[in-house]
């Protein structure tokens, strides 16, 4: 028959078709491409939520604080700031000679706009104002000094103004080419411009020459947007990128072993722990929580289920957070005695204790599964409960319908304790459905109107000794933000909050 | 002509209508987006309502619904929940997109299942028909984000020749459309076979082959035609199921279409992203079956005359 040779014909075409097709998998000289899992669909400062925003906009905006990868707070648009009228006007000197990327002047003017924009109608409509509702409003003093008119104390402020909504925007090109222009065509002062955007594909900038901070040493940034893990270790291992940022800690080890791969895994900023219902249930006692945490080993957990990429937590923080206290040590692991606690307080064999959780996080559930056991070998009856995110973040956990536990991931890029602690545990809060406590309440309300940092520490670090003599949460642990990344790439400081600033980088 | 084709419009009107009732209803008892937009933390009620307010959730259903009607018609679909894009803007580069993979992807489907199917068909029952047979099997097996994930492994990780993702010249083509492809063929080969045996057992190809034609004209002059009409019914049918599953696959090779964008709009509760992604997918599926009707008359004069 004729089909035979069909078929070899076929199989020859193919072969024939797939020959010139040699993937160039070596990247350009001078070009650095990360992936980022998310398409924030604006470059706008006050529009976006997203981590993966600042990962690619940290480069093309200054803000007038800046913020490294060792965390240290530093001088930035603005060089030097004064506290004045009883802390509630500060001062800042700005930069001078610093021009946007389209070549408008950066000034005062420059600053007041960006905020009055922030704080007024334009900013209501999206999710960066509330983070800057401590500022009143903005007065230029002269070109080069601004200050900012409190409505309330914000000992966080510093911090915040170095990045999301406090970029600072070129006010002449805003208002003459619209929001709607400037969402998908960005303007800054920082280190590389744009190019080009393609949705849902990519982001490109080039080196801008001129910054303040002297020229980078790369020519351009390619920010690709891969959601899914699987595919961006797969263009990692090709060599197409060179910074992953979405690594399963399953998929760690396959790059650890890969030889033009290294992996970085740093103290990242999420916490997750176990909080406790402490109006219901078993866990309505305190020495009963106590028992259980003691009853669950949270440092096998994290080296079986976080392979390592993780440390144990006393408080619900991150080590680099302003507030934690190295010397607050985690309760041990120690079943014989959560045993006896759970008998002294009377707790009968097999009483139930369910656990709601975000489906959606494979990790968490592996986690689950471990505690749950730990649970069962304490005589307890633990029940997993998945729910849906947005049902367990509107629904179950704010309306005070969990079970006896919850799971519970936070962290603010900030590195601020204030940040977790008062939304946790401050009556009335959100994320706070059962406890209130007067004491409590008095010390998260007051350091926030403390500037001074010495004082401030001391506050918040009595907090979290409180919240752990109260047992309020089972903390598990503070996860590693990790990154792969190609052998080519030199000086890569990986940031903990993933806000990457490709200043100094270089590849080979 | 003309009467059926106003007919099967109107139907594919209703058709959306449904589906984007359905849709809308859904994806909203799942939870409200203002907290996923907030990206879940630091808010107050007070900011949740703003963006409530911004985005026009506070409305009632209906309501929300009607402006979404309206807006069909004169082509605003809306605004995107993350970015303030508009919706027309997303769906005009993804569709394209995912057209030009789908239609990539039937077409090898059908390069290889017409002279695979009628290859085992005239071998019935022998090796060559076994072999294939078993093929499909497998190839029906496969799940396909798994047949996907090892294409992957195979040519973009031990060979190094093609792009593991993204959309950027004929190269990327290859795996996403292979990955539909192998799955379409293993469907398409037995439906080829089975309908050109039938064909094939017909007293015309008796007499075909009686007057002497030689057996690729009786092949494919005769029997391929006349087997053609439940294959092309088939493959409008599978239009949806191909849909369907490029959902899947344009995730795992981070194709820049209406699956990822739909993937996306799910995940971020992003409601006028799904409606506008939802509504012009089931309006292609609906074109996709007229189109096929219309061909049944391009095949089968008989069909045309009726």
């Amino acid at each position: 028959m004729k089909f035979s040779k069909t078929m070899k014909a076929l199989g020859l075409t193919a072969a024939v078709a797939l020959a010139p097709l040699m993937a160039s998998s070596a990247q350009a000289a001078g070009t650095l491409t990360t992936a980022v899992a998310i398409d924030p669909a604006s470059w706008d400062p006050i529009d976006t939520f997203l981590v993966d925003w600042s990962s690619a906009a940290n480069n093309i905006y200054d803000g007038l604080t800046a913020r490294g990868a060792d965390m240290k707070l530093t001088p930035a648009l603005a060089t030097s700031w004064e506290f004045l009228d009883d802390n509630k006007r500060i001062r800042f000197k700005l930069r001078e000679n610093v021009k946007f990327h389209n070549g408008e002047p950066f000034n005062a003017q420059a600053v007041k706009f960006t905020f009055d924009r922030l704080l007024g109608e334009e900013g209501r409509k999206g999710p960066q104002q509330s983070n800057y509702n401590s500022i009143e409003r903005v007065e230029v003093v002269d070109d080069n000094t601004v200050d900012f008119i409190m409505k309330q104390p914000d000992p966080v402020l510093l911090t915040k103004l170095a990045g999301y909504g406090a970029m600072i925007v070129p006010p002449k090109y805003v208002q003459e080419k619209g929001d709607d222009y400037f969402n998908t065509h960005p303007v800054g002062t920082g280190p590389f411009k744009f190019v080009e955007y393609n949705p849902k594909d990519r982001l490109i900038l080039e080196a801008n020459p001129d910054h303040w901070g002297g020229a980078p040493k790369l020519d351009r940034l390619v920010f690709r947007f891969i959601s899914e893990a699987n595919t961006q270790v797969a263009e990692l291992q090709a060599g197409r990128i060179d910074v992953a940022t979405l690594i399963p800690f399953g998929l760690a080890p396959t790059i650890e072993k890969s030889q033009n791969l290294s992996l970085m895994s740093v103290t990242g900023p999420t916490v997750v722990s176990l909080r406790f219902n402490t109006k219901d249930g078993i866990t309505k006692d305190v020495n009963v929580r106590k028992a259980l945490i003691m009853g669950v080993d949270r440092d096998a957990i994290i080296k079986a289920v976080l392979l390592g990429h993780g440390k144990p937590i006393a408080s619900f923080q991150s080590e680099l957070s302003f507030g934690n206290d190295p010397a607050l040590k985690p309760l041990p692991f120690d079943l014989a005695k959560a045993k006896q606690m759970l008998q002294a307080a009377k707790v009968p064999a097999g009483a139930p204790v369910r656990i709601d959780f975000r489906g959606n996080d494979a990790t968490f559930r592996e986690v689950a599964q471990a505690t749950a056991g730990y649970l069962q070998a304490l005589g307890l009856k633990p029940a997993l409960q998945p729910h849906e995110p947005p049902v367990l973040l509107n629904d179950i956990i704010p309306n005070g319908k969990t079970g006896e536990a919850w799971h519970q991931a936070w962290g603010g890029w900030t590195f601020d304790y204030d940040n977790n602690a008062y939304l946790m545990y401050h009556s009335g809060e959100k994320w706070n459905p059962y406890y209130n406590d007067a004491k409590l309440n008095e010390m998260l309300e007051k350091q926030r109107l403390v500037y001074d940092v010495k004082e401030r520490e001391k506050i918040l670090q009595e907090i979290a000794r409180y919240v752990a003599d109260q047992a309020l949460e089972l903390p598990l642990y503070n996860q590693n933000t990790i990154y792969g990344v190609n052998k080519r790439v030199k000086d890569f400081d990986a940031p903990a909050d993933r806000r990457f600033r490709y200043t100094k980088t270089s590849v080979e | 002509m003309a009467g059926f084709i106003t007919k099967r419009l109107l139907q594919a009107l209703f058709v959306i209508l449904a589906v984007t009732l359905i849709v809308s209803f859904a994806i909203r008892l799942s939870g409200d987006p203002a907290i996923m937009l907030m990206g879940g933390g630091n808010v107050t009620e007070q900011d949740l309502q703003n963006i409530r307010q911004a985005l026009g959730l506070e409305r009632p259903f209906h309501v929300q619904y009607l402006s979404f009607l309206q807006g069909i018609f004169v082509g605003d679909l809306g605004r995107s929940f993350i970015g303030n894009t508009p919706v027309s803007a997303l769906i005009g580069q993804a569709l394209p997109a995912t057209l030009l993979l789908a239609f990539t992807s039937l077409l090898i489907s059908i390069v290889l299942s017409v002279p695979l199917g009628i290859h085992a068909a005239v071998h019935r029952g022998r090796w060559p028909d076994q072999l294939i047979r078993i093929l499909s099997l497998v190839g029906l097996s496969f799940p396909n984000f798994w047949l996907a994930i090892m294409l992957v492994l195979l040519f973009s990780i031990f060979l190094g020749i093609l792009p593991p993702s993204g959309m950027e010249g004929p190269e990327s083509f290859v795996m996403p459309a292979l990955t539909m492809a192998i799955i379409l063929t293993a469907t398409n080969v037995r439906l080829v076979r089975t309908s050109m045996l039938e064909t094939l057992s017909q007293q015309y190809i008796m007499v075909a082959r009686s007057k002497g034609l030689r057996d690729r004209i009786v092949l494919y002059k005769h029997a391929l035609r006349n087997s053609a009409i439940p294959l092309v019914t088939y493959i409008g049918v599978q239009f949806g199921n191909l849909i369907g599953s490029i959902v899947i696959v344009e995730r795992v090779f981070n194709w820049p279409g209406m699956g990822t964008l739909a993937f996306d709009a799910v995940s971020n509760r992003d409601y006028p992203v799904l409606q506008g992604t939802i509504a012009v997918l089931a309006l292609f599926i609906v074109l996709i079956n007229l189109a096929v009707d219309i061909a049944y008359g391009l095949i089968d004069p008989r069909i045309r005359t009726e």
